[in-house]
């Protein structure tokens, strides 16, 4: 931060941001303009024009002062105060003015007949967002309540119908989407992102394949997490694998986000993937429900809920996660199943209900026969295995052939 | 039917005239469209259920206003114009922005004297409020402030707006009312439906969102989630039609006052414990979650459990609501039931509500399927496991479609492999829920 200031050099200073913004307009150089408008990314240049405004204190006479930055007043006097704000940490205000400047801009973006300016309407909706987010902290902390990022889903769903044309602007309209299922996410109201969806995937102005690759991956990534939260599977496995395949793999810490929602939905499809993935992502919390699942040990498969709970919790997965119980009988019943082949080939497939008692009990966990014998009816019901249970003699008697199907035909564990 | 025709009101269910779909629109006030299965704006709170961070430490006054929260109380939704703005919601105070200050309402009893004078006048008093039956004559003991749709906030005066110490009497007063038994329960219902629903609003009007708003929406989230049960098994054959009208209505007016008792929580939340019932409440949510994914218009239940307090997870109430919706999901049904049977309050056991049977069929369906042919399954076995009586299980197994049938020894048996299960359609008998020592089947 410069020591000392004096007026003559803030002057230019602020003329010089005036004047660059006014010729990147003109120019249509939008390298030039997108870095006059990242407010968040506390560069030198904007903070020293941030000093500068404070001082001069009335900059919008600067502004109205020359006829070349005049007619972009309705974006630039916003625009400075803005800077200003965030620079002395007013959050409230600085998104506020922000949200002024960026809707000047968006208005006369939509006037320009070519899409040149799109990165720097990119730039705004990033902007937008990360503002609102931390205006919200602020005012939460202040015991305020926090409505900036609510207001910044609404003004993007704005700039999202500016785009929504037939023009090449179009492409920019997924970009904006993802700014809005990121805020829709952080505040709960996910709800939201149905319409958004639906115009992405109906309206007949998109082509999903024109869209840039790093947008269609977040897409993919948040429309999976909501099949996920909807417990349509296949759907979810078709979309976090689409991100997965198209993520950049250099991009690790995405690569990891999408994994953490692809696990659980393999394993759900009976898919489990190898230790040196986990290890390369740190996933690790998933390798106990894995080797449960592996060994039909459901009381490695609680613990691991357990020790997880906060974290499976937060992320959404818990419930799917739990599920897998079934999976995890199937599995013990299996065993089960492959002892008694080598002990007694031609009766192993009956198995005594007693047996599985023991086999649970040997894993600690408590179950009387009535509950056991419901275990299998519902194994039998979700075509889990195949077969049947005598009531009065307790045993359950598998089918010779398959008594464990497959969930997806692909092999379980491996 | 206080909430279904603004005109002379009548209060035996038998009046016919409104059945079923249309309701009639209304001149002005006391009317209430239908509301449709509409949009309930969760993200009209703006913390988005977080909590600002100095509400969670303690020790704030007793009226601890956050400014722009008027949201919290009375639900959430904005409607979609054409049914009419609802009630307490946001929309009442933001249609006068200029008053700064929450109104203060002065009004000394259960209902303005200006509103008793009007509704004896035009005969518009309910069978609770007639003084010794008169249609035209009530009193101030009886008479109580109706919900009224069409407010708006500039017109109203403090004195038709009653205070919290006359809203917690009135309340009183209306739960006092449920536990009469002179009266069909849609009749006591109906009327505390829409009286409750004006002391939300009034309420809301003067934004109170402190401990004593919690107790008051505990109070009435109870309401809401006994009537989802009992509007669910009475009603049986007469009137099935107004009464499932009525089951969902509940259901719409649970949700809200339910998520507005959760930002309430919230809002109040205390350094280290949580409120004396909260965990219980919490814990409705998920029961009440369990035949569908969320509540009508609701979080879904990943979403919702990402943000609820580590203490509520960890408490005995939401460990028993998610050990029960653990077992749904999975199909274990001998876990469910004795989960039940062992834990569940009597409010816990109503929200559960419908999912018993639903499970109780999923057991037959199971049994029949995978049951050996020869080994027809005793029926008294079956009560027990499923908890019911045994002179019920015939008629149950026949609303699935399954018959029964004897063994050599004359005991009740269901013969497996059936063909042609179903599940049984809406609109179950009622069953009895056997083993338990409070006898929550009531």
């Amino acid at each position: 931060m410069a020591a000392y200031l004096s007026m003559g050099e803030a002057h230019r200073r602020i003329n010089d941001y005036l004047n660059r913004f006014a010729d990147s307009v003109m120019s249509q150089d939008v390298g030039s303009l997108k870095s006059l408008l990242t407010l968040t990314a506390d560069s030198p240049f904007l903070l020293a024009v941030a000093d500068s405004i404070s001082l001069v204190q009335d900059g919008n006479r600067l502004i109205k002062q020359s006829e070349k930055y005049s007619q972009l007043a309705e974006i630039l006097v916003p625009l400075l105060r803005a800077i200003q704000c965030y620079r002395v940490n007013n959050l409230a205000d600085a998104y506020h003015a922000f949200e002024k400047a960026a809707n000047a801009f968006v208005q006369e973006f939509r006037n320009w007949d070519s899409a040149w300016a799109l990165d720097a309407i990119y730039v705004v909706a990033y902007e937008i967002r990360v503002l609102a987010e931390r205006a919200d902290t602020k005012l939460s902390s202040e015991g305020k309540s926090p409505e900036k990022l609510k207001a910044a889903g609404s003004f993007l769903m704005k700039v999202f119908g500016v785009l929504a044309g037939k023009g090449p602007k179009r492409v920019g309209a997924l970009y904006v989407t993802c700014q809005l299922f990121k805020i829709y996410f952080k505040l709960g109201t996910v709800h939201l992102c149905r319409s958004v969806i639906r115009s992405i995937e109906t309206a007949r102005i998109f082509d999903f394949e024109e869209f840039p690759n790093r947008d269609k991956v977040t897409y993919m990534y948040y429309t999976g997490r909501l099949e996920v939260f909807n417990e349509n599977f296949p759907a979810a496995d078709h979309k976090l694998s689409y991100a997965l395949k198209h993520c950049n793999l250099r991009k690790e810490a995405n690569i990891r986000m999408i994994l953490k929602y692809l696990i659980p939905v393999k394993l759900s499809l009976g898919i489990l993937p190898r230790d040196w993935l986990l290890e390369k992502y740190n996933l690790v919390e998933y390798s106990k429900v894995i080797q449960a699942l592996q060994r039909g040990d459901l009381r490695l498969l609680r613990n691991a809920l357990e020790e997880n709970e906060d974290r499976f919790l937060r992320s959404g997965v818990y419930l799917v996660l739990e599920k897998l119980e079934l999976q995890v009988y199937q599995r013990l019943l299996k065993k089960i199943y492959a002892i008694q082949k080598l002990k007694e080939p031609g009766k192993a497939h009956q198995l005594k209900l007693e047996v599985i008692i023991k086999a649970l009990k040997w894993l600690e966990i408590d179950m009387d026969l009535d509950e056991v014998e419901c275990i299998v009816a519902i194994l039998i019901h979700r075509n889990l295995v195949k077969g049947y249970f005598a009531h009065k003699s307790k045993v359950v008697v598998l089918s010779k052939q398959d008594p464990f199907p497959k969930l997806t035909g692909k092999p379980m564990g491996s | 039917m206080d909430r279904r025709r603004g005109q002379q009101q009548n209060h035996h269910h038998q009046n016919r005239r409104h059945r079923g779909s249309g309701w009639n629109p209304s001149p002005a006030s006391y009317s209430n469209s239908r509301p449709t299965s509409a949009s309930w704006d969760r993200d009209d709170d703006p913390s988005g259920g977080r909590v600002p961070a100095t509400a969670r430490r303690g020790g704030f006054t007793n009226r601890y206003v956050v400014p722009g929260v008027r949201s919290v109380v009375g639900g959430h939704g904005r409607r979609g114009g054409d049914e009419g703005y609802d009630d307490d919601e946001q929309g009442k105070a933001r249609a006068n922005p200029d008053r700064e200050s929450p109104l203060v309402g002065t009004c000394p009893h259960m209902c303005p004297a200006a509103e008793i004078e009007q509704r004896e006048r035009l005969r518009d008093l309910a069978s609770f409020e007639r003084l010794h039956g008169n249609p035209a004559k009530t009193s101030p003991e009886l008479a109580v402030k109706k919900f009224c749709r069409t407010i708006s906030t500039k017109d109203v005066r403090p004195s038709d707006i009653r205070p919290i110490a006359v809203l917690e009497r009135t309340l009183d007063y209306l739960m006092g009312l449920m536990d009469m038994s002179d009266k069909p329960f849609e009749i006591v219902h109906d009327f505390v439906f829409d009286r409750s629903r004006s002391v939300r609003q009034d309420m809301s009007m003067q934004n109170v969102v402190d401990r004593k708003a919690i107790q008051m929406y505990e109070k009435m989230a109870k309401f809401h989630v006994i009537s989802h049960h009992k509007l669910r098994v009475s009603g049986q054959g007469s009137d099935e039609v107004i009464v499932s009208s009525w089951h969902h209505l509940n259901m719409e007016q649970m949700a809200k006052v339910l998520t507005s008792l959760y930002n309430l929580y919230d809002v109040n939340q205390l350094p280290n414990s949580l409120h004396e019932n909260e965990a219980e409440y919490r814990s409705l949510y998920v029961l009440l979650c369990l035949g569908s994914d969320s509540l009508p218009e609701g979080e879904t239940l990943p979403l919702w459990l990402r943000r609820v307090p580590s203490l509520v997870i960890k408490s005995k109430e939401m460990s028993f609501a998610r050990k029960v919706l653990r077992s749904v999901r999975v199909g274990n049904y001998k876990r469910f039931f004795d989960t039940v049977a062992a834990e569940a309050s009597y409010l816990q056991y109503c929200a559960i509500g419908p999912s018993i049977d639903k499970v109780r069929a999923l057991a037959l369906s199971c049994i029949n399927t995978g049951g050996y042919k020869l080994h027809p399954y005793p029926i008294s076995h079956l009560s027990t496991l499923l908890r019911m009586k045994e002179s019920e299980m015939e008629a149950f197994c026949e609303a699935c479609n399954l018959a029964t049938s004897f063994d050599e020894h004359g005991n009740m048996v269901l013969t497996t492999k059936q063909t042609g299960f179903t599940y049984p359609k809406r609109g179950f008998e009622k069953y009895s829920f056997t083993g338990t020592d409070e006898n929550i089947g009531r």
